[in-house]
């Protein structure tokens, strides 16, 4: 089971012909996951390993029928017309990889996606990958099999990089994932910790959550609200990093355009508001199977 | 990226919203002759991004020259707020504005609702966070951002629709994050002129406006340092994965190479913990050629004075770790004064046992002091042990 992504998942690549287009048609194949087609404006009836390019989703469509997912592969900005391109087709996930589009193409292809009940996953998100059953997005990498395993876990961060790493430290901790999801580090995402809480609540293979929380913004507040209000009940895990940043002058902006400082809750905030949640803050990384095994 | 409230007036005039009448001054000779072209009373303002300028006496209205030029001595070229605040670099010399009204407008993304919005008060003049302290009424309005602002969303704010559309129009155009105006003066004749402008640009904006007429900012104050201006620039001719895009100069001595927006905060939280001083904050992720970073090792290690160098990030899932590393081996290899401090690399990912076989040989060819963690080494292990290994490097050139 999992979250969002299953062996079941038809996928359909968007930029499908570029480096990481194409890169990323091959690991998902590898990885056993069902890439269905492919779309590059003028390189229709091409091939990328084994899967068949169109011009467009309508061709797409008609070919080969329907896909659960997209995933755009192509240039900042050309990003918002080939999400729009896919939202519009009612692809039910949208998974944008694309990091730097302007902030601006987000929010018209959030609005645009909330219009037509279409979710989207990023921008800026490395993916998200259900172990030994297949994945969406660039997550794990040629090799996912290294780092991600099978399991009771379900994994949330802005981070790709976090992703794995805490993917890592649970499997080597004797814990596999249910689902890793990374949401991608922009001020608007697509996708929220609140979001994919309540979807891990409603999935019985998940048994507890671990998320990589950073500074700025409000998606740790917003998931503690949900966990008051009754709607998120098992087990969270929380770590915060950034702490170093709150000696930075208000509005800087770090390594994430959604960390900055002085938006929205303060590190202290963050820790309070959570644990009043009953959310369990890990003082330190490591800490983090330790804080599994006491739960599960 | 910020902009000084000079800048943000100009962006706004473009969208037809007016500011009252000022000069930009640079030293003492533009200001005697900005005196010219105003009359007394005049608003006379340093140009900062950070720090509160009313209250810390950055703005002041004045009826005499002496005073004027009191003023700018004081200010050009000092640091504001004093004793540890940003440099001032331009003050501006405004005519006073007759006004019989203050209003608070701003147009910014809401995260939650990942909508843009309006925020309107009639209260305007003190800060937003004091407005909603003292209780003022202060209306929100959602923005569909595939539309732009509907009319009859906005009949609860008494603004000519109008001026709702020009505010807009100066939001989306220039693709900024933030459009604030406090106050919004309502003058005796009626029209409506932005006393202040607060504008943030979307960095991943910037690209399509080439045509803006601003200056160039730090990370985290209004003068780049130069390692900042350079690390900007890596970014600009290509897209595909980024470095140095956030830099940041500390003034430490351990060099940072992190990987991963999230994985660098961790690490940088790690260095403090273990009592280190980081001589930047940098960030590359997302796959960068191996010339990025060469790039951006190049800036980051070009500061004197370093006792330590950490390359750090995150399991990898699609950076070649091989390709970043050779990077980095480019650039310690061509560094005009050689390497000595030591290094400490923490990678896993993509090629990460070869990136470290080429780093071996190299370390012994170069006689370079260069200590290999892999994935099972947590972060904050590598960074306890470049901080560690710092202080040794420093007590042994002591010696």
């Amino acid at each position: 089971m999992g979250i969002l992504v299953s062996s079941r998942t038809r996928v359909l690549i968007q930029g499908i012909t570029g480096k990481s287009g194409s890169q990323a048609a091959t690991e998902l194949l590898d990885y056993d996951t069902r890439v269905i087609a492919g779309v590059t404006p003028g390189k229709g009836g091409e091939e990328v390993d084994t899967v068949p390019v169109f011009n467009s989703i309508a061709e797409a469509l008609e070919a080969v029928g329907k896909f659960d997912v997209s995933m755009v592969y192509v240039p900042p900005l050309l990003a918002k017309d080939a999400a729009l391109e896919a939202i519009r087709a009612k692809i039910p996930l949208v998974h944008i990889f694309v990091e730097k589009m302007p902030v601006l193409d987000v929010a018209v292809v959030l609005a645009e996606a909330k219009r037509y009940g279409v979710r989207v996953l990023g921008p800026a998100s490395v993916g998200a990958i259900s172990p030994g059953e297949a994945k969406i997005g660039s997550i794990g990498g040629p090799n996912p099999s290294r780092v991600f395993s099978k399991g009771p876990v379900g994994v949330i961060s802005k981070s790709g990089g976090m992703c794995s790493e805490i993917a890592m430290l649970i499997t080597n901790g004797g814990f596999g994932q249910s689902t890793v999801v990374g949401i991608g580090g922009d001020l608007l995402t697509g996708t929220s910790f609140a979001e994919l809480l309540m979807m891990f609540e409603e999935d019985p293979e998940t048994r507890v959550v671990v998320a990589f929380g950073e500074v700025g913004g409000s998606s740790e507040i917003e998931a503690a609200r949900l966990i008051k209000e009754g709607k998120f009940t098992k087990p969270f895990i929380v770590f915060l990093a950034g702490k170093f940043a709150e000696s930075l002058p208000k509005d800087t902006s770090l390594g994430h355009a959604g960390s900055i400082v002085g938006l929205e809750a303060s590190m202290d905030e963050k820790i309070k508001t959570l644990k009043d949640a009953g959310v369990i803050v890990a003082e330190n990384f490591e800490d983090i199977p330790l804080l599994i095994k006491k739960e599960i | 990226m910020k902009l000084f409230e000079f800048e943000g007036h100009k962006l706004l005039q473009k969208a037809g919203i007016e500011s009252p009448f000022f000069v930009v001054c640079e030293n003492l000779a533009d200001i005697k002759k900005a005196r010219l072209k105003l009359k007394f009373p005049v608003v006379a303002k340093v140009q900062v991004l950070s720090g509160k300028r009313g209250k810390n006496g950055g703005i002041v209205i004045i009826s005499r020259e002496a005073q004027l030029l009191e003023f700018a001595k004081e200010h050009l070229g000092k640091e504001f707020p004093a004793e540890g605040g940003e440099k001032v670099k331009y003050i501006v010399v405004a005519s006073k504005v007759d006004l019989e009204k203050e209003y608070y407008v701003s147009i910014t993304y809401d995260t939650i609702s990942r909508m843009p919005f309006m925020l309107f008060s009639e209260a305007g003049g003190v800060e937003i966070e004091e407005m909603v302290h003292k209780g003022e009424e202060v209306v929100r309005v959602g923005i569909d951002p595939t539309i732009g602002p509907k009319k009859a969303d906005f009949r609860k704010i008494s603004l000519p629709f109008d001026f709702v559309e020009k505010l807009w129009l100066a939001f989306s155009s220039s693709d900024a994050r933030l459009v604030e105006i406090n106050p919004l003066a309502k003058t005796k004749d009626g029209k409506l002129v932005a006393i202040d402008a607060k504008v943030i640009l979307d960095d991943n904006g910037l690209l399509r406006h080439t045509d803006l007429e601003v200056l160039p900012k730090g990370a985290a104050s209004s003068e780049p340092t130069e390692r900042e201006l350079q690390a900007h620039k890596i970014d600009e001719t290509d897209y595909r994965g980024s470095a140095g895009s956030a830099f940041i100069e500390f003034p430490g001595d351990i060099a940072i190479l992190a990987s991963g927006g999230g994985a660098s905060l961790l690490i940088m939280d790690a260095i403090a913990a273990a009592g280190g001083a980081p001589a930047n904050y940098t960030e590359y992720s997302g796959n960068p050629s191996r010339e990025k970073v060469e790039k951006l090792t190049k800036i980051t290690l070009s500061k004197d004075g370093l006792a330590g160098c950490l390359v750090c990030g995150a399991f990898a899932n699609f950076t070649d770790i091989f390709e970043t590393l050779s990077g980095f081996a480019d650039a310690i290899l061509k560094m005009k004064t050689k390497v000595k401090y030591p290094i400490v690399i923490r990678r896993g990912g993509p090629k990460q046992e070869q990136a470290y076989e080429m780093l071996r040989k190299l370390a012994k060819k170069e006689g370079f002091d260069i200590h290999l963690y892999g994935p099972d080494t947590p972060m904050s292990v590598a960074a306890h042990r470049v901080v560690e290994l710092s202080e040794q490097y420093k007590r042994s050139m002591e010696k």
